[in-house]
């Protein structure tokens, strides 16, 4: 082997042993995460939302708010707002709240997001579940729903029924008298058609 | 123009400081630590990343782990702000603080809370590192070995009984000082269980010595409450009030407001010994012995006297002190008689306060600048208590001690000897968060719970009720004192939830549970201040002063309270470490305080070692010569050489060992010998530093209160102005961020640069580090002197962020583009760009970057990483940073004024130094706003731009430094 050739493969090698050395970057399947060959920042020693922690005993980085503590802008001196409840613990026949177009639009966008998907577009109960699962849902359109009074809905909302789950975490109060505030605008629609039939 | 000079290395012309300035970055900034050299680091570098490459690091896995039950208005990702008081030296501070995702982040203060109004300092901002400190302590001890919390209520019940029976004979219960009425319930119910027990109640830095004046003075138990902004004269006498003052916030905060208006400024008198922040603010500033501060009171009872004030009794001559000083201050107090104020510090003797209240009675202050209030519901610290049990315990006669709180193993007097007497108890239990000094001598060590993680209640002084809300669980399962305290007392456990609402159901009364919801919600309850009194008092008080002449050739030792670790219970904190004492730019360390002309004829310079001899004591201590020191006084700082933490340890010379029961405040007759060898101080003080350039600007109030523009001044000498050789950009749509900085207002407390710290995840170096200028905080606090050294005519300190220059120097450096320019103004930071060259911070005129040397976060402890802000980066090795004008908040305040459907307004966003700061010296808000206070501020006469020469076109402004002199000693 002349000197000459030595060198051109010695050169060849220490050309390719970078790439030798970190793996496959690119073109290979495998099950591992991606190879980083800058790892700076990429994960931070910083507790993060919704991330595992290994210090606290349930694994979680997020903590519940110690019981009986209130925050700020949380306070809700107005119990019926919370509720649906009236003092005697009988559901409000009517929403603390005046029926305005901000609260409508409101109503509709959380209703879009959250019920859509089991009482359908209308209220008619006929949503995805119910289609392909058979899962009986509920048809707000119904007489029995269109005479109950709004602070039951609201109960209904918070603290779900049947195979309904709560939805208290993912939907404020103001959020929930939206949508129970929509739901009456769409029964009123319901009904004016019944009656022009 | 004045000539300023920030250290006296500058001042001299040491060849030292020559050198360094000349380097632009201090000698060593750019080597690691054991000398290794540049190039043979970028070798190392090199092995280091093919070595990286064979363990092929991989992407981390990261798991989503949700709540399983949300809690109701909780969003991941979005804080909460929580309403809660902090015990803070037997005052209440009320603070706002912010959770993120259930873990509290950051402090903010109470805007509806009487004692912070919004605002905070240092120690309030360390609570988040206190909290999350990982060298708390996590179990029970019993003797150095693991136990349970229940192995102790087992162990408790027999010595319960057994004090039931003998009426508690033998127990003794060391508190810390509080105004927690669940506290003062559940003492007296234990008082009334165990009518022989002894109770004490000790703090190192208690207000004793006043409480005695004004017990003397006027006959009553009373704490004085001072109104500064109905005040149009000041005289402090030896009284840090703007930093050392339990209050010192609100009283920050009515001084700065009686400073705004140029037309009717304030003037404030300070006569002291060593040079702090109130000293550095004063108008006029005589450096006077500790010792002489009677004297002083004396010869102006004297002089007031003397104008027909009804001072009666009063003879002496003013002795060596300058009279005119003395004859014009009084002249100044008589004339504003009832808009004045005169205030004395907690380490003078109980004469000066009760003089000091006469004489406020007689100027016809009280009632107006200063009020009275009852103090006879609060548990205040009396060393003459901690004496008698020190005897009892010496004698034998103490079977239990229990020592909530406190440390007084490391800070009771060092004639008491508590450690050793201590001992002797049988049994010894101690509730704290560290294991520390005291849980050294203790049986049983038991994790106490952080403010933040416990139900609690407290009262400010002479303010409103509030109550202690927890932020989260305890993390290590510890216990509060109330909740020590009602086992104790019942041998039943109790939680504290319980105990303070069993207590506020009888403040509260009727429609309880509404009224205790909002008094969690406001974080006060509104109208509970307890009426403001005005004793009178006796004038003869002044007489009893005595003129003692100054002691010849003797030297005083003044015991000072630190002003980042305080009396050593914040000593573990490395923030607070790290943080420049606010004087003398001192980290990581406390030192002997000596005049110039006292270490010349010691022949001691910075950083000699000294042996302080006092009373019989002595302790090696490392000696900083502070301009402004009074000649014959040395002052030093207590809280150091603890043991009790991995952050603590060995920090400093603990002060503690010389202080007696007789010389809390002042030791006089000390002796100071040169000792072998050197101690390296870091401060930081030279760093950064100004090249002699005009960065500071002060002016006098006029005789009519008007204030003469500095454009008279005409260009900066040296330098006609750039202009710009390209077309520079315009910016027509707000917001566009700017900010003001106050000169005028500045106390130079730290609390920016604390907030700064906790919002913005900025590390601590260590001593070494910053001994190498590597210090990180983002804003910094740069100190001016001029005029002599032992008499600097003034002094003035000027806070330092990133300027955030139009046409930034930095940005056109950077070969990768990772500083640039955003769309309102900013100057931003790309950190993943970074490849850490360098280059801008050599091109940066202000000094305000930071560079990360070292990975400072790799190692971040499990707990720590839970106090970092989640909102933003935390920075890795090789990486500038800077001040970022807290853009996650502007960008917060933005998405909040969108999601609202409404328009930003004025104050929507505020960067954490801005709302820290008890001063309101810092305005920042869009510019393009003419409603703004920002733009109002930067059309004021006083506005000025660092290096405004340059063309850099800096969004940060400052306002000059306004000093109001009393024509008759400007002279």
């Amino acid at each position: 082997m002349s000197t000459t050739r030595a060198r051109a493969l010695a050169l060849l090698l220490t050309a390719l042993a970078p790439l030798g050395l970190q793996g496959c970057l690119r073109g290979c399947s495998s099950s591992e995460p991606p190879v980083l060959i800058n790892y700076s920042m990429f994960n931070q020693p910083k507790y993060k939302a919704q991330a595992a922690s290994k210090f606290f005993y349930d694994g979680k980085t997020m903590r519940p708010p110690v019981p009986g503590t209130i925050a700020r802008g949380h306070l809700h001196e107005d119990l019926v707002q919370v509720t649906g409840m009236d003092p005697d613990g009988k559901p409000v026949a009517h929403a603390p709240l005046a029926t305005d177009d901000a609260l409508l639009a409101r109503g509709a966008e959380r209703y879009g997001i959250y019920c859509q998907p089991c009482h359908d577009e209308r209220g008619e109960g006929k949503g995805i579940l119910s289609e392909r699962a058979k899962v009986p849902t509920a048809n707000l359109m119904d007489p029995r729903i269109r005479a109950m009074p709004d602070g039951q809905i609201f109960d209904t909302i918070t603290n779900g029924k049947g195979l309904m789950a709560s939805y208290r975490y993912p939907v404020v109060a103001h959020d929930r008298w939206a949508i129970i505030a929509y739901v009456r605008s769409m029964q009123k629609k319901t009904a004016e058609m019944e009656a022009a039939k | 123009v004045t000539e300023y000079w920030r250290s006296l290395g500058e001042l001299e012309g040491a060849p030292e400081f020559e050198a360094a300035r000349h380097r632009e970055f201090p000698e060593g900034a750019a080597d690691t630590p054991d000398g290794i050299s540049r190039r043979t680091m970028l070798g190392l570098m090199g092995a280091t990343l093919s070595l990286s490459g064979l363990t092929a690091c991989r992407r981390p896995v990261e798991k989503i782990v949700p709540y399983v039950q949300a809690p109701e208005d909780m969003l991941p990702g979005i804080p909460l702000r929580y309403a809660t008081t902090m015990p803070f030296r037997g005052n209440a501070l009320g603070l706002l603080v912010v959770s993120n995702d259930g873990r509290p982040t950051k402090v903010e203060g109470n805007e509806l809370h009487p004692t912070t109004q919004g605002a905070s300092n240092v120690w309030a901002q360390n609570a988040i590192y206190d909290l999350y400190d990982p060298d708390r302590s996590r179990v029970v001890l019993q003797g150095g070995a693991e136990k349970t919390w229940k192995d102790f209520v087992t162990a408790w019940t027999p010595i319960y009984d057994a004090h039931v029976a003998d009426g508690g004979t033998g127990l003794a219960i060391v508190c810390e000082p509080s105004i927690s009425p669940t506290e003062v319930r559940l003492l007296d119910l234990l008082k009334r269980r165990f009518p022989e027990a002894r109770m004490v109640t000790w703090a190192p830095l208690g207000d004793e010595s006043r409480q005695a004046g004004l017990r003397a003075a006027t006959g009553a138990e009373v704490e004085p409450m001072h109104h500064l902004d109905q005040a149009r004269v000041i005289f402090a006498l030896d009284a840090d009030f703007l930093q050392h003052d339990p209050g010192a916030i609100r009283l920050t905060r009515d001084y700065a407001a009686g400073r705004r208006d140029p037309h009717a400024m304030n003037r404030l008198y300070v006569a002291e010994s060593t040079l702090t922040t109130t000293g550095i603010a004063a108008d006029h500033r005589l450096a006077l012995p500790s010792g002489r501060i009677a004297a002083l009171t004396l010869a102006l009872a004297t002089e007031l006297g003397k104008l027909g004030l009804a001072v009666s009794g009063v003879a002496g001559g003013v002795g060596d002190i300058d009279a005119k000083w003395v004859a014009a201050v009084a002249k100044d107090l008589k004339a504003n008689a009832g808009k004045s104020v005169i205030l004395a510090g907690a380490q003078q003797p109980p004469e000066v306060h009760a003089a000091v209240a006469a004489l406020n009675a007689a100027l016809g202050n009280v009632g107006k600048t200063v009020l009275y209030a009852d103090a006879r519901g609060s548990r205040r610290s009396r060393v003459a208590d901690l004496a008698a049990l020190a005897a009892d315990l010496k004698s034998g006669n103490v079977k239990t001690l229990v020592v909530l709180g406190g440390n007084p193993a490391y800070d009771a007097p060092a004639d008491l000897d508590f450690a050793t007497v201590a001992a002797k108890a049988t049994n010894r239990i101690r509730l704290g968060l560290r294991v520390d000094e005291t849980s050294g001598v203790a049986d049983w060590h038991l994790p106490a719970a952080h403010f933040l993680e416990s139900w609690g209640d407290a009262r400010a002084i002479g303010g409103p009720l509030s109550v202690v809300q927890p932020l989260i669980e305890p993390l290590f399962a510890g216990h509060s004192t109330i909740e020590l305290l009602a086992l104790l007392e019942s041998g039943k456990e109790t939680p504290g939830y319980d105990l303070v609402r069993d207590t506020w159901k009888l403040v509260l009364g009727s429609d309880f549970e509404r009224r205790w919801e909002r008094t969690l919600h406001d974080g006060v309850l509104a109208g509970s201040e307890p009426q403001a009194l005005t004793p009178p008092a006796d004038p003869s008080a002044i007489a009893k002063l005595a003129a003692g002449k100054a002691a010849a050739g003797g030297l005083e030792l003044v015991f000072q309270p630190s002003s980042v670790v305080y009396d050593g219970s914040y000593a573990n904190s490395a923030w607070l470490q790290e943080l420049p004492e606010p004087v003398s730019k001192l980290t990581w360390d406390n030192a002997a305080l000596m005049s110039k002309t006292d270490a010349d004829g010691l022949g001691l310079r910075d950083g000699d070692l000294a042996t302080l001899a006092v009373g019989g004591r002595t302790l090696t201590a490392a000696v900083l010569v502070l301009p402004g020191q009074a000649v014959g006084s040395v002052a030093i700082a207590l809280g150091y050489g603890r043991s009790g933490g991995r952050v603590a340890d060995g920090v400093g010379f603990n002060a503690y060992v010389l202080r007696t029961t007789n010389t809390l405040g002042i030791a006089s007759g000390l002796t100071v010998s040169k000792t072998a060898g050197t101690h390296v101080l870091a401060v930081t003080h030279e760093h950064w530093s100004a090249e002699g350039r005009d960065l500071v600007r002060e002016e006098d109030v006029g005789a009519h209160g008007d204030t003469h523009g500095h454009e008279a001044e005409g260009e900066p000498e040296g330098h006609a102005a750039l202009v710009s050789p390209w077309t520079e950009r315009t910016y027509e749509h707000g917001p566009q961020w700017a900010m003001t900085i106050d000169l005028n207002s500045c106390t130079g407390c730290n609390a920016c640069v604390i907030a700064c710290q906790s919002e913005n995840n900025i590390p601590s170096v260590g001593k070494d580090q910053v001994t190498r200028g590597r210090e990180m905080h983002w804003i910094r606090i740069d100190r001016y002197f001029s005029g002599r050294p032992e008499a600097p005519e003034s002094i003035v300190f000027q806070p330092v962020p990133c300027m955030h220059c139009e046409n930034a120097p930095c940005e056109q450096v950077c070969p990768v583009a990772a500083t640039v320019h955003g769309e309102s103004g900013l100057n931003e930071m790309v950190y993943n760009r970074c490849i850490g060259t360098r280059y801008c911070s050599n091109n940066c005129p202000y000094k305000v970057r930071r560079f990360n040397f070292y990975n400072f976060t790799k190692d971040t402890p499990e707990t720590l990483q839970m106090a970092y802000n989640p909102d933003v980066t935390v920075r890795a090795r090789g990486v500038m940073e800077k001040c970022t004008y807290c853009v996650q908040r502007l960008a917060r305040a933005e998405r909040d004024a969108k999601l609202g459907n409404r328009a930003m307004q004025d104050g929507d966003a505020k960067t954490a130094c801005q709302q820290s700061c008890p001063a309101q010296a810092i305005e920042f808000g869009d510019m393009l706003d003419p409603k703004s206070r920002v733009a109002a501020a930067k059309l004021s006469p006083r506005r000025y731009d660092l290096l405004g020469e340059l063309n850099t076109k800096p969004r940060t402004s400052y306002l000059s430094r306004l000093r109001n002199p009393n024509p008759e000693l400007s002279a």
